[in-house]
């Protein structure tokens, strides 16, 4: 016994022993301490990198800019850099450096190297116009895609929330719209692999509640693994993407490795969330009141008196809504040397949605690794996967629900004065009818999404000579949907409600799989010519291959199954209810070659000459490849020798930039003859386009002028960007000649027509304090657009308005002269006190009302701290654009009163108007509101704990608020909302239509490393 | 090392050339990629497919044909049925080239034409091709008859061709040939297909017309034509159809077994492949009666008023599965509505459910729920959900025996009068022999006869009774016997022009 303990004993030891002996540490050892401070105002530098130089040992400093390291004994210089901050070697003639080591700040951001497509530049070689936001600068809090991190924060750039739902998508515009039925949403690149703007997540439709909205393609991101955000907007920054850069470019770069000792960084947080704002409907005593008022019958409800007074109060918002959960986890882990660094990183994300039975899951999981190999190390490899999983509980909202409503509007329009829930307990559904009970949907309703995505890229690359460098990525991008949603026969929707015989329910299965290959090659050269030239270039040739295809069953009539899942049960529904699909799309194929080349003479003049050609299978046959050229200039006025001595100016450029990109966002197999085989016994076999063979891709040019400039040595920086984005060859699926094939009637064309936005954007950053305890930064970003359409011939209606009444009403036209998506409305002029019914100028006759599009987007961001207490708060908002509030219109109007709840508003305008119950429901400028707002979108409370015992250092605790405040007139839930209400496939903008609510969410979190 | 890493990737490079063919998916093209796949019949199969949304949804040929006349309106009642104004313009005769349902029509009927002429290039048969060009002809009628052009492709594979144009008598002698052309590889049944009689039926309706479409405002009919009409009648009515004793039985679910007079029909098979067929109900019945409706479209109280007090096609008799499960009987709902075991029931507000005669184009009373006599010609179908077993009928043994009267009233001969004609109509429905038949009355007997089947509009043209004020109309301007080409359409062919006055 003792003898085998002792045997256990010595083995414990000689394992430690050869560790020790493995380790550094275990020679002669000597500890270092010591303080990072600014050269300018002695402030410190937290997170500042210490590493022995040419050994494997290092640290970082604490927020106070301390440090402490243990070094072989012999060690002779330490290598200090912070982001921000140039590189400095200091040699160890002693283990104290209290005295501080003072960093000097990169001269003026302008030696920062920024990434740009295919390679990186230094700050002033950027001759486009490029926003660059860092990790510290992204919006705090539970964000699930990367898109939410700079909502707000970079000029020209909007995004717009799709719904409030976690995991909800987002409408992304960079300097306006400039294509009807296109995609307007940037091209997104993440550490060089471009992503398709599809998701994985199946869409379905409701029996009679229309199409759900879909997700952010981009949730797959774990959020806290990127570190820097590049926008790319104008076409000497997008030019490089050619046909996929009209609509600008983000590149997401994601954290590496860094040299030194194993570092683990740990966050967490824990959150609520809760409504933002509620829309106000009438109580059930006012609605009382308001059926009296109106001539209905006020008795409690009976068989023998029947009347909309079911006696009780009850209010359904509340009853569906709840108080959300908000979790989110990471785990970071890297490690390096010359020879190897790598980065692991986990994290989950847990986020309640307010809607009861919603949610949204992440787990995620990564690597990026990078090694030098061979002697002389001049063979590098990067291999890099990114694996993650989402999990979404789906509330039934649609974006197109007719008069059966979807639950937000089914909660809004239920009846105040009844009880959803019956005496004994049980939900009170009527037989039949169109009266939803939401909470009796809710739990009747089920919906869950898994979407699992892998993203693994290896990439050699191989320095030939100094500073030339032979380049291949090869990536693949992988993601499966899985979709189970049932609804049980507890709910009266016809067709779902159980029948007689106990049959009911209906249940969706469907499963999608896209995939993307990438293969890209490239030749960079990166280096100093002489006399003072420089030069940084890149030639490369570029595949790319998009699949994606799926399939789906469908079934209703399933047998009374209490507590189980329908779709177990597929078998056992009714078989003359059962649709199977498939679907495969057209392989879509892009082959490119492109170049780039920047050009420095003596700082003082940079040219960047940009090229691109792409040729794409989804082309038509006479026109497979494109051009896409650009070309820009920047002068470094403050490098003239006329500007020397000068105190106040510390950096001063003007760039101009002119260039071609093109957008192709439109579906594979649009040039061909298609014919499409569906049910039918024979299978229907019908031609569903006609073929054009000339189609090619939409082609923007752009004009960019821009000043970037810093003042009181860099206390105050800023740009100002003019440009002229204008687009022709406009793609769009127009009406083909009558007589149409059955199934389809569209031809994709290019057709006649301009669309130009033109803009300026202001970026403006003030270091106001700078002090050993005290700073305070403020940044602001304004954006002033104008959007046109010009020289287009007829007129395309969209913005699809829904509800009981309403088929055939929209609230769009896109028309020459008119900026895209302007509202096209009856105008309401009052009532008439005779009949109480609506009285529109010109009668039937509509107008041009509004446009959705803003004149100005404003962001905000400032940053006050003191000592180890931080406070950050960052704003936005969007100014001169109308909604049209598809909501009040169908769910709130004052004729649903006597069947339905109504909007208070609503009651008191009709009150003040004379209006009557009997006054038709119809589409008009009643319903148009300014959509005005601004948002204090987050609030981020910080103390830093320092070190905490020996292994805890940096930790810092937090409060972070998303969505504090709201301001605005608009009478929906949020302004800033984007339903998708298409006509014929044509994208709207700027409508509402009973969006899932957005919330406010309090987070509690702490961040450490060890 | 150098070289050999230059030599992959210059390998690579080339290895990863495309020709940026395009591969389809589960989209087909015509080419070798479909292979065996694609069959004529499958292609016919669409075609009919294709006849589904035009002639069984509420919004195509049935609104063009019965909400711009005396037997439908479509009235506003506060929260329901505005609808962008669709329906009030139809009724009021205010339509304008955007109107989107008219464009749709236009539009959907193109579809027949163009799946029917892609049929023949797929090597049919005889009898395929013969029913593709049926169909096709069907469309031409409909198309002519509302719109006066009707564009045509030569090849439907070739994407830069430019739709031609045949416009107004130009298609009716097109579509006489046609049909003359295909009847011998035509069949003799089953109804539900096209078929020889069914083909003689659109020819009778073709010789009828072609006067109208050479003159609408003032139509002459010539006797040659009108004979013609006469000779194709007799051939029909001697083959084996027979008035089916209960008028509604046409129309039932199970119609394709119980009518004994239906020539062609649109087969659905309930519970699993149907065109909109129920919406024939649907539209009229109140929210609170079964199945719940949509509460919409009613007739006129003066085209009720056209019907005598026994007619059976009035309705008001009880029908088996109908009757017994929900209490309503079908043809006109008037008055109080009753549940199956006839307890009166209650509209949303808790007022009596109780069909008025009065009707209005905007409701601005309190009973706008009520208002309106509702229509039921087709038999509720309790077991099919949204896919109603009733098969849709185009053509019947009726209409034939009318538009033979008709001719004969039109100048043509035949030992059958006009008024043994129509009084055998009527028999079948216990309506009152007539003493004598005019034009004017035949007109009725028509509406009396085919109420809500989607002829309407070109009866009253025929008649000249198109422009005359009715219920809830005035006067029309003559511009609208002929509608507007759709915007979309004019805009995508320049051979199309814009229709007069629009």
């Amino acid at each position: 016994m003792l003898m085998k303990q002792m045997l256990a004993l010595r083995a414990w030891m000689m394992l430690l022993v050869c560790m020790l002996m493995a380790s550094v540490g275990a020679m002669a050892q000597k500890t270092v301490t010591g303080k990072v401070t600014d050269v300018k105002g002695g402030t410190w530098i937290p997170g500042a990198s210490i590493t022995l130089k040419g050994g494997l040992v290092g640290t970082s400093t604490d927020n106070e800019g301390n440090f402490t390291l243990n070094i072989p004994a012999d060690g002779k210089t330490l290598v200090i850099s912070a982001v921000g901050y140039g590189t400095r070697e200091v040699t160890i003639d002693g283990t104290d450096f209290s005295q501080a080591i003072t960093l000097a700040t990169a001269q003026n951001d302008l030696n920062e190297v920024v990434v740009i497509g295919y390679g990186t530049a230094r700050k002033k070689d950027i001759t486009g116009s490029v926003a660059s936001v860092k990790e510290k600068d992204f919006n705090k809090g539970v964000l699930p895609a990367p898109d939410q991190l700079i909502q707000g924060k970079v000029a020209g750039v909007q995004v717009v929330n799709n719904s409030g739902a976690p995991g909800a998508g987002t409408t992304f515009r960079i300097r306006g719209a400039s294509s009807l039925r296109a995609g307007n949403g940037p091209l997104f690149v993440v550490d060089g692999v471009q992503l398709s703007n599809t998701e994985a997540r199946p869409g379905i439709d409701l029996t009679g509640l229309g199409s759900t909205p879909g997700g952010n393609p981009l949730n797959f991101i774990n959020t806290a693994d990127i570190s820097s955000m590049e926008v790319l907007k104008d076409a000497s920054a997008a030019a490089i993407y050619g046909s996929r850069g009209a609509n600008g470019v983000v590149l997401i770069t994601t954290k590496r490795g860094l040299s030194g000792l194993p570092k683990v960084d740990v966050s967490a947080s824990v959150g609520v969330a809760n409504m933002l704002r509620s829309i106000d409907v009438l109580s059930g005593d006012q609605y009382r009141t308001a059926l009296g008022e109106f001539g209905f019958p006020t008795g409690v409800n009976s068989p023998q008196t029947p009347s909309a007074n079911f006696g009780g109060n009850e209010n359904a918002m509340d009853a569906i809504t709840r108080t959300g959960i908000v979790q989110n986890y990471n785990v970071g882990f890297s490690s390096g040397n010359e020879n190897a660094r790598y980065r692991l990183s986990l994290g989950y994300m847990d986020q309640e949605g307010i809607l009861k039975k919603s949610d949204f899951k992440k787990f995620t999981a990564g690597i990026n690794s990078s090694f030098k190999l061979l002697p002389n190390r001049k063979l590098g490899l990067d291999v890099n996967l990114l694996t993650s999983q989402t999990r979404e509980n789906i509330a039934p909202i649609s974006n197109n629900a007719g008069f059966l409503g979807s639950i937000i509007g089914q909660a809004l329009q239920w009846n105040p004065t009844r009880s959803l829930k019956r005496a004994d307990g049980t939900f009170d559904v009527e037989q039949g009818g169109s009266i939803i009970n939401p909470l009796a949907y809710s739990d009747a309703y089920n919906d869950q999404t898994n979407i699992t995505t892998i993203l693994g890229t290896i990439a050699p690359s191989y320095k030939i000579t100094k500073g030339l460098e032979a380049k291949s990525q090869v990536s693949v991008t992988y993601s499966v949907g899985k979709r189970e949603q049932f609804t049980t026969g507890a709910i009266n929707i016809e067709n779902v409600q159980w029948d007689a015989n106990g049959k009911g329910g209906e249940a969706n299965v469907a499963n999608n799989e896209l995939s993307t290959f990438q293969i890209t090659n490239t030749l960079s050269y990166n280096s100093d010519l002489g006399s003072k030239w420089s030069l940084n270039a890149v030639l490369g040739h570029e595949y790319l291959k998009n699949d994606f295809g799926g399939n789906s069953m469908y079934a209703r009539g399933f047998p009374r199954i209490e507590g189980k899942p329908l779709h177990y049960f597929m078998a056992a529904s009714d078989p003359s209810t059962r649709r199977t699909r498939g679907f495969q799309d057209p392989t879509s194929e892009l082959q490119s070659f492109f170049g780039r080349a920047i050009l420095n003479f003596d700082n003082r003049f940079v040219f960047t000459g940009t090229i691109r050609s792409d040729g794409s299978s989804k082309f038509g046959e006479n026109n497979r490849y494109g051009t896409f050229p650009s070309l820009a200039g920047a002068w470094n006025i403050d490098k003239e020798g006329f500007m020397e001595g000068n105190n106040f100016i510390s950096s001063l450029r003007l760039r101009a930039s002119w260039g071609v990109t093109g957008n192709q966002d439109f579906p594979s197999g649009a040039s061909q003859i298609l014919y499409v085989l569906d049910g039918g016994n024979p299978a229907n076999f019908a031609q569903s386009q006609i073929a054009n063979p000339d189609l090619k891709w939409e082609s923007t040019t752009t004009t960019n002028i821009g000043l970037d400039f810093g003042f009181f040595s860099n206390r105050l920086t800023g740009n100002i960007d003019w440009f002229n984005r204008s687009t022709s060859d406009i793609l769009f699926p127009r009406e083909a000649a009558d007589p149409v094939p059955p199934t389809s009637s569209i031809r994709w064309s290019n057709i006649d027509g301009t669309i130009v936005n033109t803009g300026f954007e202001f970026t403006l950053n003030y270091k106001i304090i700078q002090g050993n305890k005290l700073n305070w930064d403020f940044g602001v970003n304004a954006t002033f657009l104008n959007n046109e359409l010009k020289d287009f011939v007829g007129e395309i209606p969209t913005g699809e308005v829904n509800g009981q009444g309403l088929s055939g009403a929209f609230a769009q036209l896109i028309k020459t002269g008119q900026p895209i998506n302007s509202f096209y409305l009856k105008k309401f002029i009052g009532i008439d006190k005779q009949t109480g019914v609506s009285l529109y100028e010109g009668g039937e006759s509509k107008f041009f009302v509004g446009s959705p599009n803003p004149e100005m987007l404003l962001g905000f961001t400032t940053m006050v701290s003191y000592g180890k207490l931080s406070f950050e708060l960052a704003g936005n908002g969007a100014f001169g654009q109308y909604i049209y509030n598809n909501t009040t219109n169908a769910v709130l109007a004052f004729n649903n009163l006597g069947k339905r709840n109504i909007g208070l508003s609503e009651y008191e305008v009709a009150k003040s108007l004379g209006e009557k119950p009997v006054n038709p429901t119809s589409a008009s400028t009643r319903y148009l509101e300014k959509g005005d707002f601004f948002r204090l979108a987050n609030a981020t409370l910080s103390y830093s704990l320092g070190n905490v015992g020996k292994a805890i250092r940096g930790a810092t605790v937090f409060v972070n608020c998303q969505n504090l405040a709201l301001f605005t007139n608009f009478t929906g839930f949020d302004p800033e909302v984007n339903v998708s209400k298409p006509l014929n496939g044509v994208p709207s903008f700027g409508m509402e239509y009973t969006p899932y609510p957005p919330a406010r969410t309090i987070n509690f979190g702490i961040n450490f490393s060890l | 090392m150098k070289r050999i890493f230059i030599l992959t990737l210059t390998v690579m490079t080339f290895a990863g050339c495309s020709k940026l063919d395009e591969q389809l998916g589960s989209q087909l093209s015509t080419g070798g990629g479909a292979g065996g796949a694609v069959s004529p019949a499958q292609i016919l199969s669409g075609t009919y497919d294709a006849m589904r949304l035009p002639w069984q949804d509420q919004s195509r040929v049935w609104a063009a044909q019965e909400h711009t006349t005396d037997e439908v309106i479509g009235p506003t009642r506060a929260g329901d049925w505005d609808d962008n104004g669709v329906w009030r313009v139809m009724h009021s005769h205010q339509w304008d080239p955007n109107h989107a349902f008219l464009a749709d029509t236009y539009r959907d009927l193109g579809r027949i034409v163009f799946s029917a002429s892609d049929l023949l290039r797929f090597s049919p048969t005889p009898q395929q091709a013969a029913e593709g060009r049926m169909l096709r002809a069907m469309a031409n009628f409909f198309l002519v008859e509302g719109w006066d052009q009707v564009p045509y492709r030569e090849n439907t594979a070739d994407p830069l061709e430019v739709p031609k144009v045949r416009k107004g008598v130009e298609v009716i002698d097109y579509i006489i040939s046609e049909l003359n052309a295909i009847i011998p590889a035509l069949p003799d049944g089953p109804v539900n297909r096209c078929n020889k009689n069914a083909a003689r039926v659109l020819l009778m309706k073709c010789y009828l017309t072609k006067g109208v479409m050479a003159n609408r405002a003032a139509p002459t009919f010539a006797a040659a034509d009108m004979n013609q009409v006469i000779a194709l009648a007799n051939t029909i009515m001697a083959g084996s159809y027979t008035l089916t004793p209960n008028f509604f039985d046409n129309f039932a679910p199970t119609n394709n077994v119980i009518s004994t007079e239906n020539i062609w029909t649109a087969e659905n098979i309930g519970g699993s492949s149907s065109g909109n067929v129920r919406s024939r109900w649907m539209l009229g019945l109140h929210y609170n009666q079964n199945p719940s409706g949509w509460n919409g479209f009613t007739t006129l109280s003066d085209f009720y008023n056209k019907f005598a007090a026994g007619d059976k096609r009035r309705g008001g008799e009880p029908y088996p599965g109908m009757t017994n499960v929900a209490g309503i009987r079908p043809g006109f709902l008037v008055g109080q509505q009753v549940d199956q075991n006839g307890v009166a029931l209650k509209d949303r507000t808790g007022a009596p459910l109780s069909f008025t005669p009065q009707v209005k184009l905007t409701e601005t009373g309190s009973n706008l729920e009520v208002t309106g006599i509702r229509v039921v010609k087709y038999p509720i179908d309790y077991t099919g959900g949204d896919n109603a077993n009733n098969d849709y009928v185009y053509f019947r043994l009726a209409d034939v025996m009318l538009m033979k009267a008709e001719a004969i009233l039109r100048g043509g001969t035949d030992p059958q009068t006009p008024l043994q004609l129509v009084n055998l109509v009527r028999a079948r429905s216990s309506a009152t022999a007539l003493g004598s038949v005019t034009l004017d009355v035949l007109l009725d007997e028509r509406g009396r006869e085919l109420y809500w089947e989607g002829y309407r509009r070109m009866d009253m043209i025929r008649f000249g009774k198109y422009l005359q004020p009715w219920q809830e109309k005035s006067a029309s301007d003559p511009k609208v016997l002929i509608f507007p080409i759709p915007a979309r359409s004019l805009a995508a062919n320049p051979n199309l022009s814009q229709n007069p006055g629009y």
